[in-house]
Protein backbone atom coordinates (compact mmCIF):
# COMPACT_ATOMS: atom_id res chain seq x y z
CA UNK A 1 0.00 0.00 0.00
CA UNK A 2 1.60 3.10 -1.07
CA UNK A 3 2.21 5.76 2.05
CA UNK A 4 -0.78 7.99 0.44
CA UNK A 5 -3.58 5.66 0.84
CA UNK A 6 -1.97 4.75 3.92
CA UNK A 7 -2.37 7.98 5.15
CA UNK A 8 -5.28 8.51 3.71
CA UNK A 9 -7.00 5.57 5.89
CA UNK A 10 -5.47 6.39 9.01
CA UNK A 11 -7.10 9.75 8.72
CA UNK A 12 -10.26 8.19 7.92
CA UNK A 13 -10.49 6.31 10.92
CA UNK A 14 -12.52 7.89 13.34
CA UNK A 15 -11.92 6.93 17.52
CA UNK A 16 -14.80 8.18 19.59
CA UNK A 17 -15.07 7.97 23.41
CA UNK A 18 -17.72 5.33 24.75
CA UNK A 19 -20.88 7.06 26.08
CA UNK A 20 -19.66 6.01 29.46
CA UNK A 21 -16.55 7.80 29.25
CA UNK A 22 -18.40 10.55 27.78
CA UNK A 23 -20.91 10.89 30.81
CA UNK A 24 -17.62 10.61 33.01
CA UNK A 25 -16.14 13.40 31.97
CA UNK A 26 -19.21 15.57 31.75
CA UNK A 27 -19.63 14.80 35.77
CA UNK A 28 -15.96 15.94 36.14
CA UNK A 29 -16.43 19.27 33.95
CA UNK A 30 -19.16 19.98 35.96
CA UNK A 31 -17.02 20.93 39.03
CA UNK A 32 -15.24 23.34 36.77
CA UNK A 33 -16.04 26.93 37.90
CA UNK A 34 -17.21 29.39 35.20
CA UNK A 35 -14.75 31.46 32.80
CA UNK A 36 -11.92 32.70 34.54
CA UNK A 37 -8.87 34.96 34.74
CA UNK A 38 -6.07 32.65 33.49
CA UNK A 39 -3.25 33.13 36.00
CA UNK A 40 -0.23 34.57 34.25
CA UNK A 41 1.69 34.71 37.99
CA UNK A 42 2.00 31.20 39.60
CA UNK A 43 4.14 29.77 42.24
CA UNK A 44 5.81 27.11 39.77
CA UNK A 45 6.77 29.97 37.02
CA UNK A 46 7.90 32.45 40.07
CA UNK A 47 9.90 29.58 41.29
CA UNK A 48 11.77 28.98 38.40
CA UNK A 49 12.82 32.46 38.42
CA UNK A 50 13.37 32.95 42.10
CA UNK A 51 15.52 29.29 42.79
CA UNK A 52 18.46 30.43 40.07
CA UNK A 53 18.15 33.88 41.61
CA UNK A 54 18.52 32.82 44.94
CA UNK A 55 21.46 30.29 44.62
CA UNK A 56 23.50 32.64 42.71
CA UNK A 57 22.80 35.17 45.05
CA UNK A 58 23.43 32.70 48.13
CA UNK A 59 26.58 31.91 46.22
CA UNK A 60 27.95 35.67 45.43
CA UNK A 61 27.15 36.07 49.76
CA UNK A 62 29.23 32.72 50.61
CA UNK A 63 32.09 33.52 47.90
CA UNK A 64 32.16 37.23 48.77
CA UNK A 65 32.71 36.38 52.71
CA UNK A 66 35.18 33.59 51.87
CA UNK A 67 38.12 34.25 53.08
CA UNK A 68 40.88 35.53 50.15
CA UNK A 69 43.96 33.70 49.26
CA UNK A 70 45.69 37.12 48.20
CA UNK A 71 45.53 38.19 51.79
CA UNK A 72 48.42 36.49 53.87
CA UNK A 73 47.26 35.58 57.72
CA UNK A 74 47.56 38.30 59.78
CA UNK A 75 50.81 38.90 62.46
CA UNK A 76 50.19 37.78 65.99
CA UNK A 77 50.58 40.60 68.52
CA UNK A 78 53.85 42.24 69.21
CA UNK A 79 55.68 40.68 66.17
CA UNK A 80 56.13 43.83 64.66
CA UNK A 81 55.05 42.40 61.52
CA UNK A 82 51.77 44.24 59.23
CA UNK A 83 48.79 42.39 58.81
CA UNK A 84 47.45 43.07 55.29
CA UNK A 85 43.48 41.27 55.76
CA UNK A 86 40.78 43.25 57.16
CA UNK A 87 40.31 42.88 60.70
CA UNK A 88 36.88 42.66 61.69
CA UNK A 89 35.73 45.60 64.07
CA UNK A 90 35.29 43.40 67.13
CA UNK A 91 38.35 41.76 67.10
CA UNK A 92 40.65 43.49 69.78
CA UNK A 93 43.79 45.30 68.34
CA UNK A 94 46.96 44.48 69.86
CA UNK A 95 47.84 45.30 72.94
CA UNK A 96 51.16 46.63 73.68
CA UNK A 97 53.00 45.03 77.07
CA UNK A 98 54.48 48.59 78.36
CA UNK A 99 56.05 48.03 81.56
CA UNK A 100 55.47 51.57 83.58
CA UNK A 101 58.79 51.18 85.85
CA UNK A 102 60.97 50.70 83.15
CA UNK A 103 62.74 52.82 80.00
CA UNK A 104 61.22 51.32 76.39
CA UNK A 105 60.70 53.22 73.29
CA UNK A 106 57.30 52.34 71.95
CA UNK A 107 56.55 52.81 67.82
CA UNK A 108 52.83 51.58 66.32
CA UNK A 109 51.50 51.72 63.26
CA UNK A 110 47.79 51.62 62.34
CA UNK A 111 46.40 51.14 59.12
CA UNK A 112 42.48 51.86 59.25
CA UNK A 113 39.46 51.82 56.68
CA UNK A 114 37.04 54.73 57.45
CA UNK A 115 33.77 56.20 56.29
CA UNK A 116 34.81 59.50 56.44
CA UNK A 117 38.73 60.51 56.65
CA UNK A 118 38.35 64.57 57.35
CA UNK A 119 35.73 63.23 60.49
CA UNK A 120 38.56 60.51 61.55
CA UNK A 121 41.36 62.68 61.41
CA UNK A 122 39.50 65.49 63.79
CA UNK A 123 38.81 62.07 66.08
CA UNK A 124 42.43 60.65 65.87
CA UNK A 125 43.58 64.36 66.89
CA UNK A 126 41.17 64.80 69.81
CA UNK A 127 42.11 61.30 71.03
CA UNK A 128 45.49 61.96 71.63
CA UNK A 129 44.98 65.48 73.05
CA UNK A 130 42.80 63.90 75.52
CA UNK A 131 45.38 61.51 76.36
CA UNK A 132 48.10 64.32 76.52
CA UNK A 133 49.67 63.55 73.64
CA UNK A 134 49.29 65.30 70.24
CA UNK A 135 49.88 64.84 66.27
CA UNK A 136 53.43 65.88 65.28
CA UNK A 137 52.10 65.15 61.61
CA UNK A 138 49.23 65.18 59.89
CA UNK A 139 48.73 64.50 56.05
CA UNK A 140 45.39 64.13 54.13
CA UNK A 141 43.99 64.44 50.50
CA UNK A 142 41.02 63.02 49.09
CA UNK A 143 39.45 62.14 45.27
CA UNK A 144 36.23 62.48 45.09
CA UNK A 145 34.57 59.83 47.07
CA UNK A 146 38.17 57.99 48.11
CA UNK A 147 40.17 59.90 50.53
CA UNK A 148 43.54 59.06 52.66
CA UNK A 149 45.30 60.69 55.71
CA UNK A 150 48.60 59.71 57.48
CA UNK A 151 49.11 60.79 60.97
CA UNK A 152 51.82 60.76 63.43
CA UNK A 153 51.02 60.92 66.51
CA UNK A 154 52.78 61.23 70.25
CA UNK A 155 51.40 59.91 72.65
CA UNK A 156 52.66 59.39 76.15
CA UNK A 157 53.96 55.83 76.89
CA UNK A 158 51.67 54.85 79.56
CA UNK A 159 48.83 55.64 77.84
CA UNK A 160 49.87 54.31 74.34
CA UNK A 161 47.09 50.65 74.84
CA UNK A 162 44.29 53.18 75.30
CA UNK A 163 45.16 55.06 72.64
CA UNK A 164 45.58 52.12 70.32
CA UNK A 165 42.29 50.87 71.59
CA UNK A 166 40.64 54.23 70.95
CA UNK A 167 41.72 54.69 67.35
CA UNK A 168 40.79 51.11 66.38
CA UNK A 169 37.54 51.55 66.95
CA UNK A 170 37.25 54.76 64.22
CA UNK A 171 37.10 51.90 61.20
CA UNK A 172 37.96 48.48 60.34
CA UNK A 173 41.48 47.47 60.86
CA UNK A 174 43.33 46.86 58.09
CA UNK A 175 46.88 46.30 59.15
CA UNK A 176 48.86 47.24 62.80
CA UNK A 177 52.34 46.87 63.78
CA UNK A 178 54.05 47.24 67.18
CA UNK A 179 57.99 47.74 67.80
CA UNK A 180 58.91 47.90 71.13
CA UNK A 181 61.99 48.53 72.49
CA UNK A 182 63.53 48.19 75.69
CA UNK A 183 66.29 50.30 76.73
CA UNK A 184 66.52 50.16 80.54
CA UNK A 185 69.44 48.03 80.09
CA UNK A 186 71.50 50.40 78.54
CA UNK A 187 70.67 53.15 81.03
CA UNK A 188 71.26 50.55 83.68
CA UNK A 189 74.64 50.05 82.22
CA UNK A 190 75.30 53.92 81.79
CA UNK A 191 74.39 54.62 85.14
CA UNK A 192 76.91 51.69 86.06
CA UNK A 193 79.67 53.48 83.70
CA UNK A 194 78.68 57.00 85.51
CA UNK A 195 79.29 55.69 88.84
CA UNK A 196 82.57 54.23 88.03
CA UNK A 197 83.60 57.41 85.94
CA UNK A 198 82.62 59.32 89.61
CA UNK A 199 84.58 57.09 91.29
CA UNK A 200 87.30 57.44 89.22
CA UNK A 201 86.88 61.39 89.72
CA UNK A 202 87.59 60.95 93.33
CA UNK A 203 90.89 59.40 93.13
CA UNK A 204 92.45 62.02 90.80
CA UNK A 205 93.97 65.38 91.58
CA UNK A 206 95.00 65.81 87.81
CA UNK A 207 92.73 69.14 85.88
CA UNK A 208 93.14 67.38 82.96
CA UNK A 209 92.28 64.09 83.75
CA UNK A 210 89.01 65.56 85.96
CA UNK A 211 87.92 67.46 83.44
CA UNK A 212 87.49 64.71 80.44
CA UNK A 213 86.30 62.45 83.65
CA UNK A 214 83.52 64.91 84.03
CA UNK A 215 82.81 65.41 80.37
CA UNK A 216 82.14 62.34 80.02
CA UNK A 217 80.04 61.45 82.76
CA UNK A 218 77.90 64.73 81.69
CA UNK A 219 77.62 63.31 78.14
CA UNK A 220 76.61 59.91 79.68
CA UNK A 221 73.96 61.86 81.58
CA UNK A 222 72.49 63.71 77.98
CA UNK A 223 72.21 60.92 75.95
CA UNK A 224 70.45 59.24 78.88
CA UNK A 225 68.05 61.55 79.71
CA UNK A 226 67.65 62.00 75.79
CA UNK A 227 67.15 58.34 75.89
CA UNK A 228 63.91 58.85 78.73
CA UNK A 229 62.78 61.90 76.90
CA UNK A 230 62.14 59.94 73.13
CA UNK A 231 60.49 57.34 75.39
CA UNK A 232 58.30 59.02 77.15
CA UNK A 233 56.20 59.28 74.21
CA UNK A 234 55.21 56.31 71.79
CA UNK A 235 55.11 57.30 68.42
CA UNK A 236 52.03 56.19 66.53
CA UNK A 237 51.43 56.29 62.57
CA UNK A 238 48.27 56.21 62.02
CA UNK A 239 46.80 55.36 57.61
CA UNK A 240 43.66 56.42 57.16
CA UNK A 241 41.63 55.30 53.63
CA UNK A 242 38.10 55.11 52.71
CA UNK A 243 36.83 51.59 51.61
CA UNK A 244 37.37 52.01 48.16
CA UNK A 245 40.77 52.70 48.91
CA UNK A 246 41.46 49.03 50.53
CA UNK A 247 39.22 46.72 48.40
CA UNK A 248 40.44 45.12 45.89
CA UNK A 249 39.20 45.37 42.63
CA UNK A 250 39.41 41.92 40.87
CA UNK A 251 37.70 40.79 44.49
CA UNK A 252 34.44 41.78 42.90
CA UNK A 253 34.59 40.55 39.62
CA UNK A 254 36.18 36.78 41.26
CA UNK A 255 32.72 36.82 43.14
CA UNK A 256 30.78 37.32 39.72
CA UNK A 257 33.00 34.58 37.79
CA UNK A 258 32.19 32.50 40.99
CA UNK A 259 28.31 33.02 40.60
CA UNK A 260 28.73 33.08 36.89
CA UNK A 261 30.48 29.18 37.01
CA UNK A 262 28.20 28.25 39.95
CA UNK A 263 25.21 28.95 37.14
CA UNK A 264 26.70 27.35 34.30
CA UNK A 265 27.61 24.37 36.63
CA UNK A 266 23.58 24.60 37.75
CA UNK A 267 22.59 24.76 33.60
CA UNK A 268 24.77 22.11 33.03
CA UNK A 269 23.00 19.83 35.83
CA UNK A 270 19.93 20.73 34.80
CA UNK A 271 20.66 19.53 30.85
CA UNK A 272 22.09 16.74 32.34
CA UNK A 273 18.91 15.83 34.33
CA UNK A 274 16.79 16.23 30.96
CA UNK A 275 18.35 14.61 28.47
CA UNK A 276 18.53 11.93 31.50
CA UNK A 277 14.66 11.89 31.56
CA UNK A 278 14.36 12.22 27.69
CA UNK A 279 16.54 8.76 27.61
CA UNK A 280 14.57 7.00 30.31
CA UNK A 281 11.23 8.70 28.46
CA UNK A 282 12.43 7.04 25.37
CA UNK A 283 13.44 3.83 26.46
CA UNK A 284 10.10 3.67 28.23
CA UNK A 285 8.06 4.18 24.63
CA UNK A 286 10.34 1.77 22.58
CA UNK A 287 7.88 -0.94 23.38
CA UNK A 288 5.05 -1.45 21.63
CA UNK B 1 -13.39 28.86 26.53
CA UNK B 2 -14.18 27.70 29.63
CA UNK B 3 -13.70 23.81 30.84
CA UNK B 4 -16.39 22.03 30.23
CA UNK B 5 -16.17 23.87 26.46
CA UNK B 6 -12.63 22.24 25.78
CA UNK B 7 -13.95 18.91 27.81
CA UNK B 8 -16.83 19.03 25.37
CA UNK B 9 -14.86 20.05 22.01
CA UNK B 10 -11.65 17.62 22.79
CA UNK B 11 -12.78 14.74 24.23
CA UNK B 12 -12.48 12.38 21.26
CA UNK B 13 -9.31 13.87 20.97
CA UNK B 14 -7.82 13.04 24.20
CA UNK B 15 -9.14 9.77 24.04
CA UNK B 16 -8.26 8.47 20.60
CA UNK B 17 -4.97 9.56 21.38
CA UNK B 18 -4.37 7.99 24.42
CA UNK B 19 -5.88 4.78 22.50
CA UNK B 20 -3.25 4.58 19.81
CA UNK B 21 -0.98 5.81 22.15
CA UNK B 22 -1.54 2.73 24.85
CA UNK B 23 -3.01 0.22 22.63
CA UNK B 24 -5.11 -0.57 25.51
CA UNK B 25 -8.61 0.81 25.31
CA UNK B 26 -9.81 0.23 28.80
CA UNK B 27 -6.44 1.82 30.01
CA UNK B 28 -7.70 5.03 27.26
CA UNK B 29 -10.47 5.02 29.10
CA UNK B 30 -9.38 5.07 32.89
CA UNK B 31 -6.40 7.49 31.25
CA UNK B 32 -9.26 9.70 29.98
CA UNK B 33 -11.09 10.61 32.89
CA UNK B 34 -7.67 11.08 34.74
CA UNK B 35 -6.40 13.35 32.27
CA UNK B 36 -9.86 15.60 32.83
CA UNK B 37 -9.15 15.69 36.48
CA UNK B 38 -5.84 16.83 36.27
CA UNK B 39 -6.83 19.42 33.88
CA UNK B 40 -9.22 20.64 35.81
CA UNK B 41 -7.04 20.94 38.56
CA UNK B 42 -4.56 22.31 36.50
CA UNK B 43 -6.73 24.49 34.17
CA UNK B 44 -6.06 28.11 35.67
CA UNK B 45 -2.08 27.19 34.09
CA UNK B 46 -4.08 27.32 31.08
CA UNK B 47 -2.75 30.09 29.18
CA UNK B 48 -4.63 30.52 25.55
CA UNK B 49 -2.18 32.44 23.97
CA UNK B 50 0.56 29.95 24.62
CA UNK B 51 -1.43 26.91 22.89
CA UNK B 52 -4.50 25.82 22.08
CA UNK B 53 -6.64 24.00 24.46
CA UNK B 54 -6.45 20.83 22.34
CA UNK B 55 -2.69 20.73 22.82
CA UNK B 56 -2.76 21.56 26.22
CA UNK B 57 -5.01 19.24 26.80
CA UNK B 58 -2.55 16.32 25.03
CA UNK B 59 0.28 17.85 26.86
CA UNK B 60 -1.70 16.56 30.45
CA UNK B 61 -2.75 13.30 28.51
CA UNK B 62 0.91 12.68 28.11
CA UNK B 63 2.29 13.03 31.21
CA UNK B 64 -0.82 11.14 32.33
CA UNK B 65 0.23 8.11 30.06
CA UNK B 66 3.62 8.44 30.79
CA UNK B 67 2.96 7.95 34.64
CA UNK B 68 0.62 4.82 33.02
CA UNK B 69 3.51 3.43 31.19
CA UNK B 70 5.82 3.65 34.16
CA UNK B 71 3.82 1.84 36.69
CA UNK B 72 2.59 -0.53 33.81
CA UNK B 73 6.05 -1.61 33.58
CA UNK B 74 6.47 -1.65 37.39
CA UNK B 75 4.06 -4.06 37.66
CA UNK B 76 5.06 -6.41 34.71
CA UNK B 77 8.14 -7.02 36.14
CA UNK B 78 6.65 -7.83 39.38
CA UNK B 79 3.74 -9.48 38.14
CA UNK B 80 4.99 -11.41 34.69
CA UNK B 81 6.98 -13.90 36.36
CA UNK B 82 4.35 -15.09 38.34
CA UNK B 83 1.49 -14.93 35.83
CA UNK B 84 1.96 -13.44 32.08
CA UNK B 85 0.14 -10.51 31.08
CA UNK B 86 -2.99 -11.60 28.80
CA UNK B 87 -2.88 -10.28 25.35
CA UNK B 88 -6.73 -7.93 25.18
CA UNK B 89 -7.97 -7.74 21.90
CA UNK B 90 -7.99 -4.03 20.55
CA UNK B 91 -9.43 -2.10 17.76
CA UNK B 92 -7.59 1.17 16.83
CA UNK B 93 -10.65 2.72 14.89
CA UNK B 94 -13.38 2.10 13.14
CA UNK B 95 -13.02 1.48 9.36
CA UNK B 96 -9.60 0.08 9.09
CA UNK B 97 -8.41 -3.02 7.76
CA UNK B 98 -6.83 -5.90 9.92
CA UNK B 99 -3.64 -5.57 8.41
CA UNK B 100 -3.59 -1.76 9.19
CA UNK B 101 -4.76 -2.64 12.72
CA UNK B 102 -1.98 -5.27 13.10
CA UNK B 103 0.63 -3.21 11.66
CA UNK B 104 -0.22 -0.52 14.41
CA UNK B 105 0.24 -3.03 16.93
CA UNK B 106 3.70 -3.66 15.88
CA UNK B 107 4.70 -0.16 16.25
CA UNK B 108 6.16 1.29 19.55
CA UNK B 109 4.12 3.46 21.85
CA UNK B 110 6.50 6.24 20.69
CA UNK B 111 5.62 5.46 17.16
CA UNK B 112 2.01 5.03 17.65
CA UNK B 113 1.77 8.20 19.66
CA UNK B 114 3.54 10.33 16.85
CA UNK B 115 0.89 9.13 14.42
CA UNK B 116 -1.85 9.93 16.61
CA UNK B 117 -1.13 13.05 16.80
CA UNK B 118 0.17 13.87 13.53
CA UNK B 119 -2.55 11.99 11.52
CA UNK B 120 -5.20 10.97 13.87
CA UNK B 121 -5.57 14.58 15.19
CA UNK B 122 -3.80 16.30 12.55
CA UNK B 123 -2.07 18.43 14.75
CA UNK B 124 0.48 20.38 12.52
CA UNK B 125 4.49 19.32 13.26
CA UNK B 126 4.69 22.41 16.00
CA UNK B 127 1.89 21.89 17.98
CA UNK B 128 2.63 17.90 17.72
CA UNK B 129 6.60 18.64 18.81
CA UNK B 130 5.33 20.92 21.66
CA UNK B 131 3.18 18.11 23.19
CA UNK B 132 6.65 15.55 22.59
CA UNK B 133 8.87 18.06 23.73
CA UNK B 134 11.11 17.72 20.91
CA UNK B 135 11.88 19.72 17.77
CA UNK B 136 9.53 19.56 14.73
CA UNK B 137 12.20 18.18 12.66
CA UNK B 138 12.67 15.24 15.22
CA UNK B 139 8.99 15.17 15.31
CA UNK B 140 8.82 14.88 11.23
CA UNK B 141 12.01 12.17 11.17
CA UNK B 142 10.02 9.98 13.85
CA UNK B 143 6.60 9.67 11.76
CA UNK B 144 8.32 9.35 8.63
CA UNK B 145 9.97 6.26 10.44
CA UNK B 146 6.57 5.77 11.77
CA UNK B 147 4.76 5.39 8.50
CA UNK B 148 7.63 3.51 6.63
CA UNK B 149 7.56 0.60 9.53
CA UNK B 150 3.50 0.38 8.71
CA UNK B 151 4.12 0.33 4.96
CA UNK B 152 6.49 -2.60 5.37
CA UNK B 153 4.70 -4.10 7.43
CA UNK B 154 1.71 -3.86 5.17
CA UNK B 155 3.87 -5.06 2.15
CA UNK B 156 5.19 -8.18 4.20
CA UNK B 157 1.24 -8.70 5.04
CA UNK B 158 0.22 -8.58 1.31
Amino acid sequence: MPQRDLLAELRAAHVAAPPEVRERIRLIALEAPGPGVHRRFTWRRAAVVAVPVAAALAAAVVLGTRPSHHNPPRASAVRGLPAHGAIAPQEKAFSVPVTPKRVQTVGATLSLRVRSVSRAVQRAVAIAGSLSGYASSVHAQTHGAHGTATLTLKIPRTHVQAAIRRLSALGTITSESIDLTDRQAGLNADERRIARLRAQLAGTTDPKRRAAITARIQALQRQDASTRRAAHYATLHLRLATPAAVTHPSRVWRDVAWAGGGAAALAVLLLAVHLARRVRENRLLSRS
Amino acid sequence: MTFQQAAEAHLDDVYGYLAWFTSDRFAAEELTAVTFERALRLWHRFDPSRGSARTWLCQVARTVALDHFRSERRRVRREELAAPSESVDFRFAEGLSPELEDALARLTAGEREVVALRVLLDLDAGAASRILGISPTNCTTRLNRALKKLEEALHAAA
